[in-house]
């Protein structure tokens, strides 16, 4: 991935996408301890940062006009004060009282912090203390103790410690006082460019609590969250039907602040009743009967005999990406590779080449050659047997190894995302095919930020085909057709 | 139990009738009685070298007699190519021929696809099917000559899941399974319109994502997506 994005990062930006922090190290003469100030870039952050287009998008469709632009400014900015919110609002509207303005960013700054789009920033300079040694040697005690069994990484350690406690995170409290005093000295001048100043400075800003600044930046967790349901919902209506998408939709939404994880893998238990209630809120949900919510649950895997219902959001997950590889399959090496492909992951263990051929009617010349192509470009896994009997006999065994796969696929998303946006480039240099640009950017902007997601977990809108822009494109063919008639 | 029995069953039958078997030489005999031992399975030609201990071109010379008075034949199996012969009594089995799906040694792709469509259809008329429902569904409609077995249409519907135009679902016993026991497997259309095709994923839907070249492809490359000729058409309107 690194080769196929740098980023240049500054000292405004970095604020965005990385923390520093400090670090306890025992070093000198008689072991004196000293804390180092440590730099780290959170490279999924700046992912993020391919995404903004989408959450812009977000914020506008659930939120209003007003709340996107205070968003933007967050994006733009990284952190913010909401003094420096309020000015920014300030200076772009002429006219109205200051106090009207401020009132009116005041409300939707809360908007935005109540559908949790925005939150605290994590704490400055968090301390770090130096991994125990009995954490160290113990090592298979410390995993055993994590939920998922994977060794917490140093970027895991560092933002759970700058991490605010939740009920700050989106808790707007202490801004009611003044809260930029701090910063008055420093207007004009950027946020990031504040973080330039001596540590000194910092401590005083953050340390006494009369002079207490809260800097807010835009909540990448939720978004992820908010595309991760929908990526669900939108599949389970395609899959199963609309009711099983409605009672999805307003289990998801009623819970969307309790979910611990982003990637959750399933959905917070509810009873009954409360779904019953949640699906009342929605217009299409309202004809619904006590039976059909309870039919929809069912399809989507629950038990009727269940006291709580909670869905199985891995496996809608799981299932979305097996088709999303699956097409590639598909249109990539044809129709019996993608019945293969699809025997050979269902399964999920080795068959032999004369089995697959029997299992999907492919002829036993073709066979090998079909399996042979996916295997070359790293899409199956091969293992040969040979048995020695009378005479020699060597088997060729094939599986789809998921995990590594998922990854290649991954990557290859990323390098197709980057060939996209080479390809705008160079159209846009070139100003010819002008009526591509706006599908290369459609693309750019909307799919393939997402189908990267997908993989991420989270993508959805795929079903928005070509179909939709290319209604622009007819209209613009013709009216390039017509310039051409009227210069000849 | 052939060991004992083998040797002198084959003496009366030469004693009893002067078959062509008496005129066979020793080398002759050799090669028949290994391929006569191979039964439905015969053997292939160059097994059978190996089997006799025999050099080459003996082991050929024999075949020949051997197809000349009719006491072998050559089969094709499914592995085209691969010369292999069988005692002349005997039916090649389904596991060299490939079974019912195979006519001459390849497969009968037009039958398969044939069937494939009817069952489809079937199940897309009846909204759920078991396999035993489909089974006499398409027995019913005499639209085949030929019977087919259960097991056949399992074989076929297992191929239009794999196709995923149909899957696997197990009866709950309500709405439209209500006549079908419960926890049974059945088969239903994926899609509602019953064209059966799968949806195309985001990735599929730009040249790069279908592109078999994509790990040759680089910035500034031999192939680039610059000079690349997917994207012209792509972008060609
Ligand atoms: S830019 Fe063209 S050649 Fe390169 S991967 Fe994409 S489609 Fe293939």
């Amino acid at each position: 991935m690194g080769t196929l994005f740098s980023f240049r990062i500054t000292s405004k930006n970095f604020s965005n996408w990385g923390y520093s922090f400090k670090l306890q190290q025992a070093t000198g003469a008689g072991g004196n301890e000293v804390k180092v100030t440590q730099y780290l870039a959170v490279f999924s952050n700046i992912l993020h940062r391919l995404r903004f287009p989408k959450f812009l998008a977000i914020v506008s469709q659930e939120l209003d006009k007003d709340c996107e632009e205070i968003f933007e400014g967050l994006i733009q900015h990284g952190r913010l004060t909401l003094d420096q919110i309020c000015d920014r609002a300030g200076s772009d509207k002429s006219g109205g009282g200051d106090s009207t303005v401020r009132a009116a960013v005041r409300e939707n700054f809360n908007k935005l912090l109540n559908a949790r789009f925005i939150e605290r920033c994590p704490a400055p300079e968090p301390f770090l203390e130096p991994p125990t040694e009995t954490k160290s040697s113990n090592k298979r005690g410390a995993k055993s103790a994590k939920l998922d069994g994977a060794p917490e990484t140093e970027e895991q350690r560092i933002i759970a410690a700058a991490a605010p406690i939740e009920v700050l995170r989106f808790s707007n409290l202490a801004t009611s006082g003044t809260d930029f005093d701090a910063d008055e000295d420093v207007s004009g001048s950027s946020v990031g460019e504040k973080r330039k100043h001596g540590s000194l400075e910092l401590n005083e800003e953050h340390g006494s609590k009369d002079k207490e600044v809260i800097l807010w930046r835009v909540n990448f967790e939720e978004f992820i969250r908010c595309l991760r349901h929908k990526a669900c919902i939108e599949n389970v209506r395609a899959r199963l039907d609309d009711g099983a998408a409605i009672v999805l939709k307003a289990m998801l939404d009623a819970t969307r602040s309790i979910e611990k994880k982003v990637r959750t893998e399933n959905s917070v238990p509810l009873s009954m009743n409360t779904i019953f209630e949640e699906v009342m809120k929605s217009e299409i949900g309202r004809s619904f009967t006590l039976d059909r919510v309870r039919a929809s649950l069912v399809q989507l895997g629950c038990s009727p005999s269940d006291e709580t219902y909670s869905i199985d959001l891995k496996k809608i997950i799981e299932l979305a990406q097996n088709e999303e590889v699956e097409s590639i399959v598909l249109k990539r090496y044809g129709r019996d590779a993608y019945r293969m492909f699809r025997l050979l992951s269902k399964s999920g263990h080795l068959l032999e080449t004369d089995k697959i051929a029997d299992m999907t009617f492919v002829e036993k010349k073709e066979t090998p050659k079909i399996l042979n192509k996916l295997w070359q470009d790293e899409y199956l896994h091969m293992e040969k047997l040979v048995v020695t009997a009378t005479r020699q006999v060597s088997f060729l065994l094939w599986k789809v190894n998921k995990p590594i796969l998922w990854d290649h696929v991954l990557d290859e998303m990323y390098h197709a995302a980057l060939n996209l946006n080479q390809r705008l480039i160079y159209e846009q240099e070139q100003k010819e095919n002008w009526a591509g640009i706006p599908q290369l950017e459609y693309y750019r902007c909307h799919e393939w930020v997402l189908f990267v997601f997908w993989f991420e977990m989270a993508q959805y809108l795929v079903q928005v085909p070509k179909k939709k822009i290319c209604s622009v494109f007819v209209i613009r063919k013709l009216q390039r057709a017509a310039m051409k008639g009227k210069e000849t | 139990m052939s060991r004992f029995q083998g040797p002198s069953s084959l003496k009366r039958k030469q004693q009893e009738s002067s078959s062509p078997l008496d005129s066979l030489s020793e080398q002759e005999r050799t090669v028949y009685n290994v391929i006569k031992s191979k039964q439905d399975m015969g053997i292939w030609s160059r097994d059978l070298k190996r089997e006799t201990n025999l050099l080459d071109n003996i082991v050929n010379k024999c075949m020949k007699i051997l197809l000349a008075k009719k006491l072998i034949k050559e089969v094709v199996t499914k592995n085209k190519g691969k010369k292999h012969f069988m005692a002349a009594e005997f039916e090649p089995s389904k596991e060299i021929t490939g079974g019912n799906w195979y006519v001459d040694g390849s497969l009968d792709t037009e039958f398969i696809n044939l069937l494939k469509d009817q069952c489809f259809k079937w199940i897309y008329k009846m909204r759920v099917a078991t396999s035993e429902g489909l089974s006499d569904a398409i027995r019913r409609s005499g639209i085949f000559k030929v019977e087919f077995t259960s097991q056949q249409i399992e074989e076929i519907v297992r191929a239009l899941v794999l196709d995923n135009k149909i899957e696997e679902v197990n009866s709950n016993g309500m709405g439209e399974f209500d006549y079908i026991p419960v926890g049974k497997v059945c088969y239903k259309c994926i899609s509602s319109e019953g064209k059966g095709e799968p949806k195309l994923g985001a990735m599929a839907s730009i040249p790069c994502g279908v592109c078999t070249r994509i790990s040759e492809c680089a910035p500034d490359g031999v192939i680039s997506p610059k000079t690349c000729i997917y994207y012209e058409k792509w972008l060609d309107f």
